[in-house]
């Protein structure tokens, strides 16, 4: 698959695409701040031959970018072999299908990756389904614990206002909790997914 | 005629609080004080659930994707109409 220079040009860098955002811009900067670089995937970028283009699609109001795009934007701001251009998945909606989620589902952060004749090499998707997996343990955990949150497959309306509020701080605790798992977890998929490429 | 309550519980972190307002803004016009309150309940993990007066009309989880209006309306009629 391939993109036209002109078309991944008209992408906003990510400062750019910092400096337009709506909302959670709190959110990024900080998960920005949070993220320890893990050397060896520096490094397997640093030593790629030439620079990679790199399509990202995002929304500013999806949970899944505000935590993974920090992890990219800290790494081409590190490695120096990384050109970023972000776009809006909902004005983009061409560029979407090219990366639907299991081949239906408009699942973001998409980072595509391409060389510099814009053939595409490569895209990770989302989260790694190790962050999935281990959230969701830690989830049912957090509800084994408290038997007064009921099932996790209920709905939360029904709990009193005082648990389901108990409930939110303790989901939102575990997340910051395994935040740092996340991090290196996305530096590990990204990290094998460019030390496959063809282009080394 | 007892006031009926509406909660919807929306996954904050997918984008859907338009669905959730055109919703809540549906409800008002066609209800007004017969409501004794929409709640609005931001969550997560792709939730989005109806519930009138304790019973879940709607749930992503179970009937995929989000309500039609129509759907929670009729919901919300029935249960102005039934007994206390």
């Amino acid at each position: 698959m391939t993109i036209t220079k002109e078309r991944f040009e008209s992408g906003l860098t990510y400062e750019a695409y910092k400096e337009a955002m709506s909302r959670n811009r709190d959110r990024v900067e900080a998960n920005e701040q949070r993220v320890t670089l893990d050397p060896d995937t520096a490094r397997a970028f640093k030593s790629l031959p030439r620079p990679l283009n790199v399509v990202v699609l995002a929304e500013d109001w999806c949970g899944d970018v505000i935590a993974n795009l920090p992890v990219l934007g800290r790494l081409a701001d590190e490695v120096g072999t990384l050109n970023v251009r972000i776009f809006y998945r909902d004005q983009n909606d061409d560029l979407m299908q090219r990366w639907l989620n299991q081949g239906k589902y408009k699942s973001i952060p998409v980072f595509a990756f391409f060389d510099e004749h814009f053939r595409e090499l490569g895209h990770w998707i989302e989260r790694p389904a190790s962050v999935t997996e281990m959230r969701a343990k830690k989830r049912s955990e957090i509800f084994s614990k408290n038997p007064e949150y009921g099932s996790p497959d209920s709905p939360v309306d029904a709990l009193p206002e005082d648990v389901r509020t108990r409930l939110q701080a303790d989901l939102q605790k575990m997340r910051d909790e395994t935040t740092a798992f996340a991090n290196a977890e996305v530096q590990r998929e990204l990290r094998e997914l460019v030390t496959a490429l063809p282009v080394r | 005629m007892r006031p009926v309550k509406v909660k919807i519980t929306y996954c904050a972190e997918c984008g859907y609080e338009t669905q959730t307002l055109d919703l809540a803004k549906a409800l008002m016009y066609e209800f007004g004080s017969r409501l004794s309150g929409i709640e609005l309940i931001p969550w997560d993990s792709g939730t989005f659930d109806v519930s009138v007066d304790g019973q879940l009309v709607h749930s992503m989880r179970r009937e995929g994707g989000f309500p039609e209006s129509d759907v929670v309306k009729k919901a919300v009629r029935d249960r102005l109409a039934s007994p206390l």
